[in-house]
């Protein structure tokens, strides 16, 4: 009689560790390459996840910061996943193969990948199309500089990185056919000091306004604003601040109702794996506000520029030649979203080597 | 290049070069006194962290200084308790402290990212800390070689046997430089937070603290060259950088090498002929005397 009650017991006990966890609706995991108080990418990035998490009942937020992009993003993502997230968003380029692995290995769980080209069934791309975006940030620069000389930090040079400089090059001299684009790699998405001495060594060149592809625009705004140059900001809005007085304007990264989508298609079953990519005025992308110091004439022919590309305009329609002198896109060809990668070369009036 | 530009450069490598320098001459006294420290990147770490902290919650980058080089000193104690009372290998120690600075001052300063400091004012083109870096030097210099106290501690690296027989303590010797050389590493890291980049991120330091350790031998064990070492280091990432701003027609991977093919070349070189100039009893555990 003992044995059958404490078997039963036993039989019960197992049962009910084997019930489902609570109700939460969706696990969600993601990680980050850097901090999420950078002022820059990952921030964008963790704001976007927070609203989600509001707009969709039942969201279990896990995070993880300073994921470096090797294999050990790979080990943080499968201890999320062991703790039921279904949904990992991998918010770093470099995140990508780790990312891809796991989704061949757990198939029940969908990636989302920020930045790259790779797709799965259960994984899908997702990336403002920021190189046309850049192209009123040109506008704005080559209104504003006096020097004739900008400066654009670049982190890591990718060509969907590359492709950014291009189009702020061509934005810039589309109203200033003097101007010219000096670029300083520094190797690393994230490296305060090294943007720093960057920023410095740009201005020491000439440059007068100053911007940057790496993660946090934090070191280069603050540089540009000790030596009295102006900048413009990119990733998160939130940089504007660091600027008083230089700030012309940026891009800001609006991912919240692109992750709402997916994490609601996840939960309804409707996951499709797509290569996401959002211009200016489809909602991934937005212009900052602009900074004190700009006139009303630039503002406006920043704001038709942005128009322009929203409704559709491609500034790499051909004929473009490169810094060399060689014609990379001929007249009558364009390069599409899809070519976005492919750069490894600069266009004509940048300063520097891409490869 | 313009002479403007050249004196551009020459001033970014200059500050740039600060924090090496202090770095370099906080480990070089301990190496006199015959103690390897293979965590001065986490020393530096620590006093990143602590520093940008301290300035952000008393408002004064002085005292977020001071305290960045209390927290280095304190650090590099611990690593002087562990490798002269208890003897342990100091290589290993050394790396063991590294990761133990590196996860300490990410965890102290995970609540300060991205907050605005007030850093250290500018004296002419110059912060207090860039200022002081070539005295300082030229203080150690003095320290080591023409007190008694440096010529113990010199001793103590050389042979401890007769630093004992003399009737002097090694080990408290070792504590003192290990705690002067803590300190100035705390400094080191502390000017890179509060003076040159006022930010904090994890693992901001970027290997300067390992670029330090081969600047040791490069010179010779004597804070004097110490200075030209980090200025030539300082130089060689300013360098770079602003030959890619002038448009030089390389590719900007190698161009971000140079800093450490440097260190390469300088290992390679000059540790080999060097050799012979380091403190011979280095690296070694003192164990008392019959």
């Amino acid at each position: 009689m003992m044995r059958f009650w404490s078997l039963l017991s036993c039989y019960l006990m197992l049962l009910l560790t084997t019930l489902p966890a609570s109700a939460a609706a969706l696990t969600v995991g993601a990680i980050y390459v850097g901090s999420v108080n950078d002022y820059g990418y990952n921030q964008s990035m963790h704001d976007g996840l927070a609203t989600m998490k509001e707009a969709v009942p039942g969201v279990v937020l896990l995070e993880a910061e300073n994921v470096p992009e090797t294999a050990e993003a790979e080990r943080v993502m499968e201890g999320m996943i062991q703790q039921g997230a279904k949904l990992i968003f991998a918010t770093s380029f470099g995140h990508q193969q780790s990312a891809f692995n796991l989704a061949k290995k757990h198939s029940d769980v969908f990636f989302e990948h920020a930045g790259g080209w790779m797709i799965a069934g259960n994984f899908g791309n997702f990336f403002g199309a920021t190189q046309a975006a850049w192209y009123p940030m040109g506008v704005a620069a080559g209104k504003m500089t006096k020097s004739n000389t900008l400066g654009f930090v670049v982190g890591v040079p990718i060509g969907y990185v590359i492709g950014n400089v291009n189009a702020f090059a061509l934005g810039a001299r589309s109203v200033n056919s003097a101007v010219q684009v000096r670029v300083v790699v520094t190797g690393s998405w994230s490296d305060k000091a090294k943007e720093a001495t960057a920023a410095g060594a740009l201005i020491d060149q000439g440059a007068d306004v100053v911007t940057m592809h790496v993660d946090s625009p934090a070191t280069v705004i603050q540089a540009a604003e000790s030596r009295g140059v102006y900048s413009i900001g990119f990733q998160s809005l939130a940089a504007q601040k660091l600027a008083p007085k230089g700030w012309i304007t940026g891009l800001g990264f609006i991912w919240a109702p692109f992750m709402t989508r997916t994490a609601k298609s996840v939960i309804e079953g409707t996951f499709k794996p797509a290569m996401v990519r959002e211009g200016l005025g489809q909602g991934m992308l937005t212009i900052a506000p602009f900074g004190s110091a700009v006139p009303e004439p630039v503002k406006t022919l920043v704001v038709a520029a942005g128009d322009k590309v929203g409704g559709g305009y491609n500034p790499f329609i051909g004929p473009i030649t490169d810094n060399t002198g060689a014609v990379r896109i001929p007249a009558g060809e364009a390069w599409g979203g899809d070519k976005m990668g492919n750069f490894d070369w600069y266009v004509e009036g940048v300063i520097g080597k891409a490869k | 290049m313009s002479t403007s530009l050249s004196v551009a450069v020459l001033m970014s490598s200059i500050r740039s070069g600060t924090s090496l320098l202090y770095a370099t001459l906080g480990e070089m006294v301990g190496q006199r006194a015959g103690i390897v420290n293979l965590g001065l990147e986490g020393n530096m770490l620590i006093g990143a962290a602590v520093g940008f902290a301290a300035t952000f919650l008393t408002g004064s980058p002085y005292l977020g200084v001071a305290a960045a080089a209390l927290a280095g000193m304190v650090g590099n104690l611990l690593f002087a308790y562990i490798v002269v009372e208890r003897r342990a290998n100091q290589l290993a120690a050394g790396l063991t402290l590294l990761f133990l600075g590196f996860g300490a001052s990410a965890l102290i300063g995970r609540p300060f990212i991205g907050v605005i400091i007030t850093g250290l004012p500018r004296f002419g083109d110059f912060d207090p800390l860039v200022w002081l870096a070539v005295p300082t030097a030229l203080l150690m210099g003095w320290l080591l070689f023409r007190t008694r106290w440096g010529l113990a501690l010199r001793a103590v690296g050389e042979d401890p046997a007769v630093v004992f027989a003399a009737g002097r303590r090694p080990d408290l010797l070792q504590y003192e430089a290990l705690a002067v050389g803590g300190l100035l590493g705390g400094i080191g890291g502390a000017h890179l937070s509060v003076a040159f980049t006022l930010s904090w991120d994890e693992g901001m330091t970027a290997g300067r603290g390992f670029i330090a350790i081969a600047l040791v031998i490069f010179a010779k064990w004597n804070p004097l060259w110490a200075v030209i070492g980090a200025l030539i280091f300082g130089g060689a990432e300013a360098l770079q950088l602003s030959l890619q701003a002038g448009g030089a027609d390389v590719s900007p991977f190698l161009m971000n090498m140079i800093p450490y093919l440097l260190t390469l070349i300088v290992l390679v070189f000059w540790g080999w002929n060097r050799r012979s100039a380091a403190p011979a009893a280095l690296g070694r555990s003192f164990f008392g005397v019959e």
